[in-house]
């Protein structure tokens, strides 16, 4: 079985006139790099809120590694990853870039568990992986975007998580660090965890197979496999600036 | 518990009850403080006021049905929010209003059937006719305040770095968060009547503030903000006893000083002007 399985599911805002999101299948294997475009407000940060739970879903059903998503989203999103889209910590927040990335296991540790040996370890590794031991003492409302953005990834990969989602992950990275994080994250792939990438920029995409979502107005336009070249244009034809292409 | 220490039982009380208010409030005030949610002071103060005059109305004790009346207001914050789909700061100001409108409808009736109710103590506090049950009462919410946090110690840092990253990690966000609102909602309601409602936000949010001139830590800040309150407000009582001076104002006033001088003396605002 997938890990991802989604069945004409249907999200809907509360007080919102109509579903966002309106009788959407998409199936995830393990070990696949999901490229998630289209144009803005077609639903791909719903959509990533509806798998982990975030969000309710209204109908159909939804299953994430081997869990019901409308029975135990707590669960679910002890296991898969998620950066969000945006954020924002004043300079005065008093934690730490390390324990914003310790924040990461806090909840599969569990109520009332402290961090272990392998916590620390994790998000010792974590931080490394990201690059940015520098940062790790310094508070983290006192960094740069782009630095707060890396932090935010770090704190997902110390999550260990089976599924990894990422929304506009790279918005305030410079090109090396996009470059370098494309690879950690394919490293990520080889390992099995699936990645559902949603994006606006598609430079710098791992030379591996892509299994490309595209997303127009809550549903899904094309759902097939790509090359990482092919990518761009797929996306641009949907949303109408075709003139690169 | 201190009266081996202090002969004097109305000195004694004053102290221990100020001592474990300020020591709850003012560690919940630097959750408080994080949130933004010190409009829970407002709220609960008035809750208690309202519960007292529903005590009165009903012909029992008004400081039991204070107690009561706020306990179940507090319960309510949680979900209130929830359903509502409100910030819980707004939920907060609706039950403030709600709460004031039963009080004076309540007070307003008795008066026009001849009964008055004295609500200065709520108001104003009474550091020196407290009974024994209310200092058990506080010395129990701050113990559970303590084993709250430290239990929940990861969650609530969580919480207070942002609810929704802490949801996506995976952390029973609305349980915790229910239940920080009740530990909050429980300690101010027992507070009040030592501070008062009027004063209670100095203990919410003053020693919180003077720690976050010098924090730059959310551990330290957990220690720093109720080692600055307790030493202030026991100082405070001393002053008052000793020059008799009324304790809870006494108590605020110098709170405030601190305060002031922590800003002033704060490394946190140094700019560092130098070129090399
Ligand atoms: N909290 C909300 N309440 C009501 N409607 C919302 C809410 N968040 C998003 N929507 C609506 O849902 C639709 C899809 O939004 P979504 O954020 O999923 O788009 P998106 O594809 O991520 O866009 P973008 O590329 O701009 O990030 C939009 O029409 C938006 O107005
Ligand atoms: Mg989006």
């Amino acid at each position: 079985m997938s890990v991802i399985n989604l069945e004409g599911i249907y999200t809907a805002y509360e007080g919102g006139e109509k579903a966002v999101i309106r009788d959407l299948s998409l199936h995830v294997d393990r070990g696949e790099y999901v490229v998630i475009g289209g144009p803005n407000s077609a639903g791909k940060t719903t959509l990533l809120e509806s798998i982990n739970g975030l969000i309710k879903i209204t109908h159909g059903r939804a299953t994430v590694c081997g869990l019901d998503v409308s029975f135990q989203a707590d669960e679910v999103r002890k296991r898969v990853g998620y950066v969000i889209q945006n954020f924002y910590f004043d300079p005065f927040t008093p934690f730490t870039v390390e324990q914003v990335v310790m924040m990461g296991r806090y909840g599969r540790l569990g109520l009332m568990k402290r961090p272990t040996k392998d916590d620390y370890h994790a998000v010792k590794k974590a931080i490394h992986l990201v690059g940015i031991e520098d940062l790790a003492r310094k508070t983290i409302g006192t960094c740069s975007g782009g630095q707060q953005q890396k932090a935010m990834i770090a704190h997902n990969i110390a999550k260990e998580p089976e599924v990894m989602m990422l929304d506009e992950p790279f918005s305030n990275l410079d090109f090396s660090a996009r470059e370098y994080l494309q690879g950690v994250f394919k490293e990520l792939v080889r390992t099995g965890v699936p990645i559902l990438m949603v994006a606006h920029a598609f430079d710098g995409l791992p030379d591996i197979p892509i299994h490309l979502v595209v997303m127009n107005r809550g549903k899904i336009a094309h759902d097939l496999n790509c090359t990482a070249g092919e990518v761009e244009c797929i996306i641009r034809k949907e949303c109408g600036a075709l003139d690169k292409c | 518990m201190l009266e081996p220490i202090i002969q004097n039982n109305v000195v004694c009380h004053a102290l221990e009850a100020m001592i474990f208010a300020s020591i709850a409030c003012s560690i919940l005030g630097v959750i408080i403080s994080r949130m933004n949610l010190s409009s829970i002071g407002f709220t609960m103060s008035h809750a208690a006021f309202a519960g007292a005059a529903v005590g009165m109305f009903l012909g029992g004790n008004p400081q039991m049905a204070a107690i009561a009346f706020s306990m179940a207001v507090a319960a309510l914050i949680g979900p209130v929010s929830d359903k509502a789909k409100m910030a819980a700061d707004a939920t907060l100001a609706v039950l403030f209003a709600m709460s004031m409108a039963i009080a004076i409808f309540l007070i307003s009736y008795m008066e026009y059937m001849g009964h008055g109710l004295s609500a200065s103590s709520l108001l104003f506090g009474d550091v020196i006719s407290l009974y024994r049950e209310e200092i058990y009462a506080l010395a129990a919410v701050c113990i559970l305040t303590i084993i709250f946090i430290m239990v929940f110690y990861k969650e609530i840092t969580a919480l207070m770095f942002n609810m929704k990253i802490a949801e996506a990690a995976g952390i029973r966000v609305k349980l915790v968060y229910y239940v920080l609102l009740f530990i909050i909602a429980l300690s101010v309601a027992l507070s009040l009547n030592i501070v008062g409602g009027l004063l209670i936000f100095v203990l919410l949010v003053t020693p919180a503030s003077i720690a976050g001139q010098f924090c730059f830590n959310v551990k330290s800040m957990f220690v720093a903000a109720p080692l600055a309150a307790l030493l202030v407000s026991a100082f405070g009582v001393w002053a008052g006893f000793e020059f008799t001076l009324p304790v809870a104002p006494l108590v605020a006033l110098l709170l405030t000083g601190v305060f002031a001088l922590s800003v002033v003396i704060s490394f946190k605002r140094r700019i560092n002007t130098k070129i090399h």
